[in-house]
């Protein structure tokens, strides 16, 4: 596994981005969150607490759909709480994470699991995308009582599942050789 | 068996040195994957926390009744507060003494109790007439009890974080 993951970074070290990163720590935004010494930290704090409430609101919509938590509110009334909380807590993770690749882009953007964690990122935007209104389709079509199959029960643990390997991967990519 | 660790000469110290704090100070992936969890049990504790506090101050889920929201969040905060404790007392082994003089550390474990603390008195004292506002308006210890929580546990981010980046500055 390290050896893939040293052998995935060997290659970005040979791709284009090798300069740009290089190109990124010359830009001032860079510059300005290298030499103050508590900026860093301070995206790390945003992007922590942005995670919380956009994983805690995953974790609430999904206990409900599974119907471990939250039952007594209807499908829509949950979404209604939570989804915003999702994509507003997504953007900013995104916006905090942005800083801190500008900060520090040769140790994340030559790094493999940067881009692994890129990529499960990417999916689980899509597959929260397709399963939020899958299950607002689905109860507003079936009424208050309606129950998810066993397919959309999977689906809403495996979005749980796939936001604790990005979170994995966050903290691995300070770890792995580069 | 030879050490290559000095006599402790404190009980951080021994900490540090014991078979456990070595093996996880030595070890490639143990310290990584326990950070790992660590992450996943807080942002856990954290999220369900926030869905609390912001019932209570009359922010967010304010048509569900203030106790079905407590049902539904706190076995969560309870379970992740338990595996981040766990993972951060065995994270803490690996440097014991490092974490003891680093001011950072000192100050998150002083507000991890006094978050604690301020949890106890609210479901002890202010719950107790719950059924009078599980409905409508909470009352002003709730509200109090709600910005010290927030307060406190980003704090404890803060620090937390805080804690990584001066790690070799104090000792």
């Amino acid at each position: 596994m390290f050896d893939f993951l040293f052998a995935v970074t060997e290659w970005l070290r040979t791709t284009a981005l090798l300069d740009f990163a290089f190109w990124i720590t010359e830009t001032p935004l860079s510059l300005f969150m290298v030499e103050n010494f508590w900026l860093v930290p301070a995206a790390q704090v945003v992007h922590i607490l942005a995670i919380a409430a956009a994983f805690g609101a995953t974790l609430m919509l999904t206990l409900r759909t599974m119907g471990a938590s939250g039952t007594g509110s209807t499908i829509e009334e949950t979404s209604a709480r939570y989804v915003p909380w999702i994509w507003w807590g997504l953007l900013v993770i995104v916006i905090s994470g942005l800083l801190m690749l500008t900060a520090e882009p040769l140790r994340n953007m030559i790094n493999a699991v940067f881009w692994f964690k890129m990529i499960f990122l990417v999916g689980t935007i899509l597959i929260t995308l397709g399963f939020q209104k899958r299950i607002r389709a689905a109860a507003a079509g079936a009424g208050a009582t309606w129950v998810a199959g066993g397919g959309t029960k999977t689906t809403a643990f495996a979005i749980l599942v796939l936001w604790c390997l990005i979170m994995a991967c966050g903290r691995w990519i300070a770890y792995v050789p580069v | 068996m030879a050490s290559y660790y000095p006599e402790p000469t404190n009980i951080w110290e021994s900490i540090e040195y014991s078979s456990l704090g070595t093996s996880i100070a030595e070890s490639l992936w143990a310290f990584p994957t326990l950070e790992t969890i660590h992450v996943i049990a807080l942002v856990t504790v954290l999220g369900t926390v926030f869905v609390m506090d912001l019932r209570m101050l009359g922010v967010a889920s304010v048509g569900r009744a203030i106790s079905k929201i407590s049902t539904d969040t706190l076995k969560w905060t309870w379970i992740g507060f338990v595996v981040a404790a766990i993972t951060g007392t065995l994270l803490f082994t690996s440097k014991a003494s490092t974490y003891m003089v680093n001011p950072y550390f000192i100050v998150k474990m002083v507000l991890i109790v006094l978050a604690g603390l301020n949890m106890l008195y609210f479901h002890f004292v202010t719950w107790k007439n719950v059924d009078q506002w599980d409905l409508t308006d909470t009352p002003k210890a709730a509200k109090v009890a709600a910005v010290l929580s927030l307060s406190f546990w980003i704090v404890v981010v803060f620090c937390g974080r805080a804690i990584g980046f001066t790690l070799g500055i104090y000792y």
